[in-house]
């Protein structure tokens, strides 16, 4: 390893090799990109309501992706679609973590906790998700903000786990036993000696989670309980299964479907490049 | 036999919480549920009746004893929409999920060991790369995504498959049975697809882990045929973890069953369920869920019974 080498921080060693991956930058680039056309929906397609006079066109000129069975454009669809997808997703994604990132800790640092949390991640880990969300989406009502709710209620205890592993192995650190000896609060402990610790870790987490999550938004939307009033990519499917255009229409289906594996398959990319750069694995 | 007791014990009590949490999710959540059975102008005195007929009068302790008590029995209480009992709704639907899911689990299994075999005896090569970044790529698939394009590809435009239904009515006899075949082929294949990338990954790095073993290296170094080493002394031991991995996977499949069952309108548990979101009707999504997650339960203690079986080391732990 050269002098220069040694001096660079963690963050920017990892950061330089990250971007010698090309599959990483382009997942990057693409999630950019989908976050752009999120922003922006309002400026690139009109909002799609109400019926139009072309009805079940394939895609032209005019309508690029095609419009559905009553005419609306299924591109603008797709692209007011991204926002509510994303929008959920990544709050979705930010609840979990923030749950699952207290208790992760919480569970590592308060030994009396460890095995009542342990007991319960387990036990949520082992039960079959989709049900339990469908149950809990159909009783609360459909809307973007309890589908955000649903989603992050059901996918903390990952986040957690990872999160407990990490933060178990930085507790029998000399610097922990120091804090304590010097007389440091708990809580001051897990804020500047723990959560720094796990925050690597949880990088990762929040790339998959968000990815996650946006699959469970669209299997919950496509089952009929996405927010009425809103599009989001599951929402896409749900019309088209129930206007019977799946057997028949392909570009109603097409599309949504190539956007939401875009996204999830960028994330899972960015997350497997983020973690072979912060192992320096290609440096060595 | 302790080790049996300790993992009955563990899935007794995950059953116990599964079957708690949603009883208070659905008493505590906003949202009436007689409203969801009545009409919101009907008489106050009907209302009344309506809730002491679901037994919602009552205080939340003794509806939760009761729950347990009839659950016990194996009453999952009467559906809101159709008047039957959800015990009945759902075990008319239960044997097709169970025919749907094992077959998907079987034939991803069949289909992994070898591709993953390839993968690990092939490390870093190019066909090692391919079958890693498809397996990456399959794991982000969106179920209904690929069972609707298997929809439209094989069942549409070729005509290979029929696309809706599990069987057809009026077939007989061993008719039946090949009718019953052809309508499962594109729903257990959708299943196959999202389930397979995590089988092979899987394989692939337990393999490679083991090729590296002691052991590996005494049987090469005594002449045994490559051949040999790798699918009778290595793959034994890296078929264990995998076994694990089934156990994961089966929450993966239960979910993915529900969004192919709707697609296809396979009459399981999963269109069931579709069934009941539109219709509301909770005591079938409290029932398909409490069935469902019991389904996952049995499935793990077997796979954990059966790991023991084949590895001593487990029982101790």
């Amino acid at each position: 390893m050269t002098a220069a080498a040694v001096e660079l921080t963690p963050r920017r060693r990892t950061w330089s090799s990250f971007r010698r991956n090309p599959l990483g930058v382009a997942s990057g680039l693409l999630l950019l990109l989908l976050a752009l056309v999120a922003i922006c929906a309002p400026l690139i397609a009109p909002f799609p309501e109400g019926y139009g006079a072309d009805t079940s066109q394939p895609p032209s000129s005019a309508h690029w992706f095609g419009t559905d069975d009553i005419g609306q454009d299924v591109f603008a669809q797709v692209v007011w679609g991204t926002r509510v997808s994303m929008a959920v997703g990544v709050s979705a994604s930010v609840l979990a973590i923030v749950i699952g990132l207290l208790i992760g800790v919480c569970a590592a640092y308060f030994r009396r906790l460890d095995t009542p949390l342990g007991v319960l991640v387990d036990l949520s880990l082992s039960l079959p998700v989709l049900p339990l969300m469908i149950l809990v989406a159909a009783l609360a009502g459909p809307s973007v903000r309890t589908l955000a709710v649903v989603i992050a209620l059901f996918s903390w205890p990952e986040v957690a786990r990872v999160v407990r592993s990490q933060a178990l192995a930085i507790v029998p650190m000399p610097f922990v036993s120091a804090a304590k000896v010097v007389g440091g609060s708990s809580l001051w402990i897990v804020r500047k000696h723990l959560l720094p610790g796990v925050v690597p870790v949880v990088g990762v987490s929040v790339v998959l989670t968000t990815s996650r999550a946006v699959l469970s938004e669209a299997g919950l939307s496509f089952l009929g309980l996405g927010d009425p009033n809103s599009w989001s990519w599951g929402t896409i499917l749900h019309k088209a299964q129930q206007s019977g255009a799946l057997a028949s229409a392909w570009w109603t289906t097409l599309f949504p479907s190539l956007a939401i594996l875009l996204l999830v398959l960028s994330t899972t990319l960015l997350s497997v490049a983020y973690n072979d750069a912060r192992n320096h694995r290609s440096d060595t | 036999m302790r080790f049996i007791g300790l993992r009955l014990a563990r899935g007794l009590l995950t059953l116990w919480f599964a079957v708690t949490v949603t009883f208070f999710l659905v008493r505590l959540l906003p949202g009436d549920p007689v409203l969801a059975v009545a009409d919101p102008n009907m008489t106050e005195e009907l209302r009344q009746k309506l809730l002491a007929d679901f037994g919602l009068d009552k205080p939340l302790a003794a509806q939760y004893l009761d729950y347990l008590g009839q659950l016990v029995q194996g009453n999952l209480g009467m559906s809101f929409r159709q008047s039957i009992p959800v015990t009945t709704v759902l075990m008319e639907r239960l044997p097709w999920t169970l025919i749907l899911t094992i077959s998907a689990m079987v034939v991803t299994i069949a289909l992994g060991i070898p591709l993953g075999v390839l993968a690990a005896t092939r490390a870093k090569g190019w066909l090692d790369r391919v079958i890693q970044l498809t397996g990456v790529t399959a794991q982000s698939l969106f179920v209904p995504s690929v069972g609707i394009l298997l929809m439209y590809v094989l069942g549409v435009w070729l005509g290979w498959f029929p696309i809706g239904g599990a069987v057809d009515l009026d077939a007989t006899g061993l008719g039946a049975t090949l009718s019953m075949l052809h309508h499962l082929v594109l729903p257990c294949l959708s299943l196959v697809f999202i389930q397979l990338g995590g089988y092979v990954l899987t394989m692939r790095t337990t393999l490679i882990e083991a090729l590296g073993e002691d052991y590996v290296s005494l049987a090469k170094a005594k002449g045994v045929r490559r051949g040999k080493v790798v699918w009778k002394h290595a793959l034994r031991n890296a078929l264990l973890p995998t076994t694990t991995i089934a156990g994961l996977q089966l929450g993966t499949l239960v979910g993915g069953a529900v969004l192919t069952e709707t697609i296809y309108a396979y009459p399981g548990i999963g269109r069931a369920i579709y069934e009941a979101v539109g219709q509301l009707d909770f005591p079938v999504l409290q029932g398909a869920f409490v069935l469902l997650a019991a389904a996952v339960v049995a499935a793990n203690l077997i796979t954990d019974v059966a790991y023991g079986i084949l590895d001593p080391r487990v029982r101790t732990s």
